[in-house]
This record gives structure tokens, sequence and C-alpha cells, in this order.
């Protein structure tokens, strides 16, 4: 082997070795959003992205995140983190800390990496949930409709 | 001397879409950007991927579980199981921590989103195994984890920490009660 591709054998055989292999030092940010249930947004299953955040949406967001589905947080910039951990809780195919966030904005500090074309966000620490500030059922309605129980019966 | 030369160009070349439909019997959504994918992968944890933070057994079903796939070293991340029920995937993965397995599914690719590398998993398989599972697992192994939840209807109408929050903050998160909610969205 010449002294050329020596490295390039180090690089392979660390590859094969680890098991994340590819982990990346992340960067610090401070970002302000929505915490939503990604595949909605991103599926287009129920219908346009406003339609499916906020109020409008908080029933579906609270069984996504409980049914497993990955939280994301909605930047003011439309860019869409994928969530890692909150604040040491890395339970994020549905765990307690991100249902008790479901449709909330907050203000995150935290690790932000790219990876394939989507970024991700380990929150260490959560500086202000500004709660559901997102009042949009009154444009929306109840996405999806049957969301909310009639009560009458 | 070609592998490191191969090993070489598949670094330094951007990353480039391919398609993973040939073979594939993936049922439509019919969502806007879905795009058949039978692809081959490593079940890994993605935040272990992600940040080096690796547990034992992919986090032992906490986290979120992602696919390493084979052709190009890409992260697919599976947001969804097959089930319609507002299910994700990581329990039907689960059983496949650090496997080498074959996938069918649907990709969703949306560039006005920036959604890419999203997946919904439909079946999977251990490498060189002829038996598919289906990855429709979500609401029996809730039902076990549940046994106190029975009753009519589906698992998010019974679920204990989902109708903990709704009897909280009400329907719409907002305080309002179930009548003004309903009310509020007629």
């Amino acid at each position: 082997m010449t002294y050329f591709f020596r490295p390039l054998a180090v690089l392979a055989a660390a590859l094969a070795a680890s098991p994340a292999a590819f982990a990346a030092e992340g960067t610090r940010v401070q970002v302000r959003g929505e915490i939503i249930d990604t595949w909605c947004y991103y599926s287009g299953v129920m219908g346009g992205p406003e339609s499916v955040v906020g109020t409008a949406h908080h029933t579906c967001a609270l069984w996504c995140s409980a049914g497993g589905i990955p939280v994301g947080l909605l930047a003011e910039d439309g860019t869409v983190y994928m969530v890692l951990k909150i604040e040491g809780d890395d339970g994020n195919a549905g765990g307690d800390t991100q249902l008790s966030l479901a449709s909330h904005e907050i203000t995150a500090d935290g690790i932000h990496y790219e990876r394939d074309g989507l970024n991700y966000l380990v929150v260490e620490e959560v500086v202000t949930d500004h709660g559901i500030t997102n009042v949009n059922h009154e444009d929306f309605g109840a996405i999806p409709g049957f969301a909310i129980p009639d009560p009458s019966k | 001397m070609k592998r490191f030369i191969t090993l070489l160009a598949l670094l330094a070349a951007p990353a480039a879409a391919q398609d993973f439909s040939e073979g594939s019997e993936a049922k439509t959504w019919n969502l806007y950007a879905e795009v058949p994918a039978l692809f081959e992968a490593t079940v890994v944890d993605a935040t272990c991927e992600i940040t080096g933070d690796c547990p034992a057994n992919c986090g032992d079903g906490k986290r979120q579980l992602g696919l390493l796939r084979s052709a190009d070293n890409v992260l697919v991340y599976p947001n969804k199981n097959s089930q319609p029920a507002f299910t994700g995937a990581a329990v039907e993965l689960l059983p496949f921590c650090g496997q080498t397995v074959e996938v069918d599914g649907l990709l969703i690719e949306d560039p006005d989103l920036s959604a890419t590398n999203i997946y919904l998993v439909q079946k999977v398989r251990t490498k060189g195994t002829e038996e598919w599972t289906k990855a429709n697992q979500w609401t029996k192994v809730w039902a076990e984890n549940h046994p106190d939840a029975k009753g009519k209807g589906p698992w998010f109408r019974r679920d204990p920490r989902v109708n903990a929050r709704i009897d909280t903050t009400g329907y719409l998160g907002i305080g309002l009660s179930h009548e003004e909610a309903y009310e509020a969205v007629q």
C-alpha cells in the first residue's frame, strides 16, 4: 500500500468498525419555533403545511407524538429540525417530554447537526416555553376533522 | 487499489438522488411526494448515528431508529409504520437493531418542504431471508403495554397520556372545554 492510500485504509477501517462512524460535531444554535409532528407536516397526508400545526392540529400532534412519530421544531424561517433530545430526555420515540410540548412554541438552545439533507437538534435547554401561540383552528377547523368528538354523543 | 479509488470517489461525490423503486411492492398512500422504495440498509439508533451517544440495543425502544442505506450510506429517517393510526416506525424496526435488512415502503421527497429521506416503512426482513415482516405491530405492542386501557375505539382515544393532556388543556391545547372546543371548530 502506498503512503497516499494509507489514510484511506484507516478511514475505511473506522467506517467499518464504528456503529456511529459519521457522528459529527454539531453547532450551537438558539432556535425559536413550534414543536410539530413531522409526518403530517412532510407527507401532506392531512393537508397543507399551514393546517398541520397550531391549535387546529393539536390533538393530532398529541396522537402522533405518543404514537412514536418523530417530532420536529419548525423554526420561524421554515427550517424543520428533527428533535433528538430535550433537556437530557432522549426518548424521541414517544417520550413524555416531547409529548408535553406538542404544538408549543419554544425557544431552544442546543446543538444542530446536518445529515443527508435533514436538520437535527439536541435541545439542551428550553430557554422559554411560550405555550401554544399558533391559534389557527378558526381558519382550518380541527385537522383531522374527527379529532374532536361530538360531546353530545 | 480499486476499492480505495471507489471509496475516494464516494466520499468526494455530491449526494445524488437515486431511484430505489425497482422491485418495490409498496402500496400507495396517494401522497403528493411519495416514491416507492425498496433498499438494503442497516438499522441504527438515529441519535447514536448523528451525535455519537450510543446506548445498548438502539435505546431499547425509547429512540427513533434510522436506516443506513447500503447503496450510498445515506441515513434514511423512518417517520411512519404501515398503519393509518398515527404510529411511528421505531417499534417495527427495533427487533432488527444492528442488522442488515431489506425494507419496502414509501420515500417522501418534497423539496418545497425540504423533506428528503423521510420514509414510511411497510415491510422489513433480515438480509438473506425470504419472509417479510409487515410493519404493523405498533397497536399490538401498545395494547400489550396498556392492559388497563382496554375498550372500544382506536388506541389514540384510550391512551392515558394523551387523555391526561386533553383533560388538562383541552383538544385545542388552549384550555377550552370539550364543548367549547367542538363549537369553535364547527
